[in-house]
């Protein structure tokens, strides 16, 4: 312990083994040696606050007291590779379905499951004394313990709670003092052979325990060097107070129900038994000393919450953080109610448990869950082959860059690129009232779209939302392919199928976006590369043609998110890797090399061009983003016209716009500053090479709308959009 | 784990009695139907399909392994459906799946290529 070795006998708990030493498992406070409390918390093997006393002595161990004042720290760990994969799960998990889980394993649980067996019921027992620390009740019911080896969760019909009763801890100035134990606490250490020097007790004597006994009421503890030297009780009639001198003194100030995991269970099937179910006289209410020794609040941080208008048990709980510590109210929560009952005359009921009723490691917790999968295009490999830094995006791992996105930048804007965007959503719509759906789906013109056509369009809710935004591209008469941003394709799927239902339309949906990879081949060079990989006839700008490219079926699409010419190319996820080399090898000459998410976040910017979900709110409307040109309110009906028409007439204090400014780009999120107010965010940012300033899309909130603003301590002007190509001829070139 | 292999068919989606009515041609084709209006018809190379709308398009975005049944339950946070054959869709190993379990034997574990490298790490 504190790099000093202890003894212990082979039935020591660390907490044991520490007195035996002469010493105290922390800086002080009643030991109950029951796991009640948080006075013996230590950091036990790199673990903090692991309860001592519930913790088996073992050689090797390493303990740490924690700091006296402060928090103890956390682990050093090595820096995190956050685009790592993480790594294998350390913790096991055991499942076990049962007819009952009796938790707690003393007379009464045990004659619980004894009546279970007898019934024929399948049990289990939970008993912390054996190691089987239940730390949570979740719907189900579903029970979890942590074991030795690791975690426990058990399926149960029913519960049945019988974890017995809790020592009262004192209140009182010195309670903060080491030799203090509680009655039972006193017995398991007698024991165990622990010597207790000269012992006073105080109330209900422990059994068997030799201890001078004084009667009285509790006044105080009196102590040097952290340590208990007397006791001071008081004659309940005259207040006459007298010290006794103790090594120890022993507490047997009562009991209280060990209730936690019953509350915690709410209307779960639950049975409560023995102890646990009593109800117990409270504590008298404290009038000095710490009441919470978890956060040392004290009976006058209590007054000071209850001044402030903190007056019910809940909100007293917030206020003062008794109850919010290690213990989770196992040493406060009695005198807390019985300090609020003398002020109203009303005892209230405990306040609400939660999981976990006691410390778990952030593994344990983890426990047989996994992180969110992120999904791969079918060409990661390819990407990681080409040295890219990958990251998570829109739910799918993406290129960042490949060592040089101002290199991948200037591939577009004056040579070709290509980029992995086989992540975008893509869906097929096909029936007899396909284009009846989508103009009641989309605020802009569908009927009029030719076949080998297509048109930008965004998607609104009914409130005239923006939820996503991408192409329509029409096929046949009753044949359209939709696309989507990257993160919304199984929402837009959701979306067309819930509304398919609800109009009672003739039309069917695949989703086809994991099934299709796509590659964006971009800039002036790339038409040359796509002619060369023999599509004789690239579509122009908005039309789409299915044709082989390089050998492989393609729906090629023309288009521009970088304001270059682009040209997606959406081809089965078998073929992609085969279609990915054959352009990089026919480009070589060109200067071709691939662009990332980096470079493209920075060529759309320089467009202007929204990302839904990213620069986009929650209520963003199409005024709001300044893209009325793509709702046509002369059409008589689509999802959303109704908000936009009677919103439209109503002042909006919000805008998406541009910025420009010198110097360096400033982060993604800046706040935007006019004058001494804070009018907006950036959403995107990015010092354009081309132009040589930071270019910036990002809300104002304010209106009037100011020229110009503060951004990163620099003065940024509001610039119309897109900074680049405003005319779109090179798009369209 | 059986390494996961690429699954190919063809992917349906049709009026349901259409759908019920399909005739598939290939190599010992098995139809895993994902919705009543939505099928894969994996080793099928062609279909006929009562619906002129019906849309049938080239299935490789599937990769699937053959295991047995207790190999996966491990990694199960919910209950096999008894009834066999069936097709019953879920999480495996938090990873979005599809398990195909025929009248008896091992079970096809089925997941979007997407999902297959994450999926085989988790399922080992």
């Amino acid at each position: 312990m504190d790099g000093r070795l202890v003894a212990f006998e082979p039935s020591d708990s660390v907490a044991v083994a520490v007195v035996r030493a002469g010493e105290a498992p922390a800086s002080g406070g009643t030991l109950c040696l029951a796991g009640d409390c948080g006075n013996c918390l230590a950091q036990v093997d790199g673990v903090a606050y692991v309860r001592t006393c519930q913790a088996a002595a073992r050689p090797g161990l390493q303990v740490v007291r924690h700091p006296v004042l402060e928090m103890p720290p956390l682990p050093a760990v090595p820096a995190l590779d956050i685009t790592a994969t993480p790594a294998a799960r350390a913790i096991e998990v055991r499942r076990a379905a049962m007819d009952v889980a009796v938790i707690g394993g003393g007379a009464s649980g045990i004659a619980a499951a004894a009546a279970a067996e007898r019934a024929g019921k399948t049990v289990v027992v939970l008993d912390a004394a054996a190691g089987v620390e239940v730390v949570a009740i979740y719907a189900g019911p579903t029970v979890i313990a942590r074991t030795p080896s690791g975690m426990l969760h058990v399926d149960a019909e029913e519960i049945v709670v019988a974890t017995g009763a809790a020592e009262i801890q004192p209140v009182c100035p010195g309670s903060r003092l080491s030799g203090l134990v509680t009655a039972r606490a006193a017995e398991a250490l007698h024991a165990a052979g622990v010597g207790l020097g000269t012992a006073v007790a105080v109330g209900s004597p422990p059994v068997g325990v030799p201890a001078n006994a004084v009667g009285g009421t509790l006044v105080r503890f009196e102590g040097d060097g952290g340590r208990v030297r007397a006791v001071v009780t008081a004659d309940p009639l005259t207040g006459a107070e007298t010290t006794t001198p103790a090594d120890t003194v022993i507490l047997g100030l009562g009991l209280a129900p060990r209730d936690v995991l019953a509350r915690m269970a709410g209307a779960l099937p639950l049975t409560v038994v023995g102890d646990a179910a009593e109800a117990m006289p409270l504590p008298p209410p404290p009038t000095e000393g710490i009441v919470c020794p978890c956060f040392g609040v004290t009976v006058e941080d209590l007054g000071g919450a209850w001044a402030r208008g903190f007056t019910e048990l809940e909100l007293l709980k917030r206020s003062s953080r008794a109850g919010l510590g290690p213990c989770q109210g196992g040493a406060c929560l009695p005198h807390v109610r019985a300090w609020i009952a003398a002020r109203t005359g009303v005892v209230p009921e405990p306040f609400t448990a939660r999981p976990a009723s006691r410390q778990i490691t952030i593994a344990e917790a983890a426990a047989d869950t996994y992180v969110d999968v992120f999904r791969r295009t079918p060409l990661h490999d390819e990407h990681l082959a080409l040295g890219a830094r990958m990251d998570r995006f829109g739910g799918w791992w993406r290129p960042w860059h490949y060592g040089d996105a101002i290199a991948e930048y200037w591939a577009v804007r004056e040579g070709v690129s290509i980029g992995d965007v086989s992540t975008l959503g893509k869906l097929v719509v096909s029936g007899p009232d396909v284009v009846e759906l989508l103009e009641r789906l989309y605020p802009c013109n569908v009927a009029d779209i030719r076949p080998g056509r297509s048109r930008y369009a965004l998607l609104l809710n009914e409130r005239g939302h923006v939820m996503d935004d991408g192409m329509i591209l029409r096929e046949s008469d009753t044949r359209f392919v939709l696309s989507f941003t990257s993160g919304g394709a199984a929402n837009a799927e959701m979306w067309l199928r819930d509304w398919i239902e609800v109009w009672g339309l003739r039309a069917h949906v695949l989703d086809r976006t994991m099934s299709l990879g796509a590659i964006n081949v971009t800039g002036p060079l790339a038409k040359t590369l796509l002619m060369r990989a023999g599509l004789a006839d690239p579509p122009r700008f908005l039309g789409h043609v299915h044709a082989h490219v390089a050998g492989v079926p393609c729906h090629v699409m023309r288009l521009s998110f970088t304001g270059e010419a682009a040209f997606e190319l959406h081809h089965p996820v078998d073929r992609s890797v085969e279609l990915w080399r054959a352009l990089l090898d026919l480009g070589h000459d060109l200067g071709i090399r691939p662009h990332g998410l980096q470079a493209l976040f920075g060529l759309r910017l320089e467009k202007g061009h929204v990302i839904v979900g990213m620069d986009t709110e929650l209520d963003t409307t199409p005024r709001r983003l300044g893209m009325d040109w793509a709702v046509r309110m002369d059409k008589p009906w689509f999802i959303g016209r109704a908000a936009l028409e009677r919103t439209a007439k109503l002042p909006d204090h919000r805008r998406w716009v541009g910025f420009t400014m010198d110097g360096p780009a400033p982060t993604e999120g800046s706040p935007i500053w006019s004058g001494r107010e804070i009018v907006g965010n950036v959403t995107g940012s990015w010092h354009s090479p081309l132009m040589g300033h930071a270019v910036m899309l990002g809300w104002l909130r304010r209106s009037p709308f100011p020229d110009l603003v503060e951004i990163d301590g620099r003065e940024a002007v509001v610039s119309p959009t897109p900074f680049y190509d405003p005319e779109g001829h090179r798009a369209r070139a | 784990m059986p390494a996961l292999e690429r699954l190919r068919g063809l992917r349906v989606v049709a009026d349901p009695a259409a759908l019920d009515a399909a005739r598939w041609r290939g190599d010992d084709v098995t139809v895993l139907r994902f919705a009543p209006d939505d099928a894969l018809g994996l080793g099928a190379s062609s279909v006929d399909v009562d619906d002129e709308h019906a849309i049938v398009e080239p299935e490789t975005g599937f990769v699937g392994a053959w295991l047995p049944i207790d190999a996966v339950v491990a990694h199960l946070e919910w209950r096999l459906p008894t009834e066999r054959p069936t097709l019953a869709q879920g999480a495996v190993a938090g990873v979005p799946a599809k398990l195909w379990l025929p009248t008896d034997g091992d079970a096809l574990l089925v997941a979007a290529a997407a999902y297959a490298d994450e999926l085989a790490e988790r399922v080992r």
